[in-house]
């Protein structure tokens, strides 16, 4: 059996310029390196997009299985200043980390309700600035509770101005899922270089490309013109 | 094993290639704005509805709907229908990857008046990385397309656990690059789970 350096050297074709040898050898090292360090991030986020198109897998219940759990607490009224700013005084002295979500339209300077997420973990907050006391709703998710969010928590919704990443974490976590979508991008390309570079196995990889163009290409763009 | 870390890996890059650049637009919320029809709106008379729909919901009210959004040449995936009791009137949505029809159903009249959306190739992106996604269960995948699209993206993930199960074998195969490999294993081990362990406590 040929070792798999082996047939990487066969199926090399021998180019006259060096550049080009530097280049292929750098991509290979780019679609390793890449690909062993992203490892852990695909598998998290291919495993998690498995489980949101399949919520009704019974072992991944999490919304029904919740432990909720609720206590009212002594606070000073956060000194005047905007909502986050209030929102941030509020959870420091409760002791609380999280994205902030805001729930609800603010009528009544001496109400506050907000809530704090983060994955596994949600807290909604009502404050009543005038008796200085915070009534605190715990949600508290199982694993795949937390998984299943990790795969979503963005700290921001489409058509929800309102709500954008507070918690530096969140943003963390947001560059995150760019680098993975940029690697894997990158990944992408690196493979279609390194299969072009193998002409004995460019036939069949005309057809699987094409192939998967043409299923993607209909749902992307064919479907729109079609109906 | 080589062969079909190749054609796998080829055959999903355009699948890959989807669920990786929508997530810019969905992390950063960025989408265009969408754009009506320049052909306008459109009403469509005598649609054939049948004379217990208000008595249906959830996906049998889809199913019983579908002639007339036939009949009104629209098609696409039904989403949450809207009921306006007191003007005995339903708001239809009908999106299909890049386009979202409105259809407004006059019960009474058998009328619908129908408004189209250009929302683009973006939004066309984010709209087939959700789906089916979590919500609606009892109401989603009621398009034939979309069903086809809930299999072609499960079998991405299947065929991406292959490859990177198969990548992670022919890289072992490599004894020069084991060592820098097995380093960039672990650090990226690190970086998941530090990074989840950090949000999660």
């Amino acid at each position: 059996m040929h070792s798999s350096t082996e047939q990487d050297a066969a199926d090399q074709p021998v180019s006259p310029r060096p550049w080009g040898d530097s280049l292929r050898r750098w991509n290979r090292k780019l679609h390793y390196y890449l690909g062993l360090y992203l490892l852990f991030f695909v598998w998290l986020f291919a495993f998690t997009g498995l489980l949101l198109n399949h919520s009704q897998w019974r072992f991944a219940e999490f919304w029904d299985r919740r432990r909720q759990t609720s206590d009212e607490r002594d606070i000073l009224a956060p000194p005047p200043g905007g909502d986050l700013a209030q929102a941030r005084d509020l959870m420091r002295q409760l002791g609380i980390r999280g994205e902030i979500d805001w729930t609800t339209t603010r009528n009544d300077a001496t109400r506050f309700e907000f809530r704090a997420s983060r994955p596994g973990h949600i807290v909604e907050i009502k404050a009543d600035l005038a008796r200085n006391k915070a009534t605190l709703k715990r949600i508290d998710l199982n694993t795949w509770g937390v998984v299943r969010i990790l795969h979503t928590f963005t700290g921001v919704r489409m058509d929800d101005a309102r709500n954008a990443r507070d918690w530096v974490l969140t943003s963390v976590w947001a560059w995150t899922m760019d680098a993975v979508a940029a690697g894997l991008i990158l990944m992408v390309l690196s493979s279609c270089y390194m299969w072009y570079e193998l002409p004995q196995k460019r036939r069949f990889g005309v057809i699987a490309l094409a192939l998967g163009f043409l299923s993607c290409g209909l749902f992307c763009v064919g479907l729109r013109c079609l109906y | 094993m080589r062969d079909l870390h190749l054609y796998f890996g080829l055959f999903i890059s355009p699948f890959v290639l989807v669920f990786a650049v929508s997530v810019f637009f969905l992390v950063h919320n960025w989408l265009p704005k969408a754009v009506p029809n320049p052909a306008g709106a459109r009403s469509v008379s005598d649609l054939p509805l049948p004379a217990n729909l208000d008595q249906l919901s959830g996906r049998e009210r889809i199913d019983t709907l579908k002639p007339a959004l036939d009949w009104a040449h629209v098609q696409g995936e039904v989403g949450w229908i809207q009921h306006l009791a007191k003007e005995n009137r339903l708001v239809v949505p009908v999106t299909v990857p890049g386009r979202i029809t409105t259809v407004t159903i006059d019960v009474a009249r058998r009328e619908a008046w129908i408004e189209e959306q250009r929302t683009g190739l973006a939004s066309a992106l984010v709209a087939l990385h959700k789906s089916p996604g979590p919500h609606l269960v009892g109401l989603r995948m009621n398009w034939f397309y979309m069903r086809v699209w809930y299999w072609l993206a499960d079998v991405t993930v299947y065929l991406l656990l292959f490859v990177t199960l198969s990548g992670v074998y022919l890289w072992y195969l490599l004894r020069s690059e084991r060592k820098i490999g097995i380093a960039l294993l672990a650090a990226g081990a690190v970086s998941v789970f530090s990074l989840v362990y950090a949000l999660v406590h």
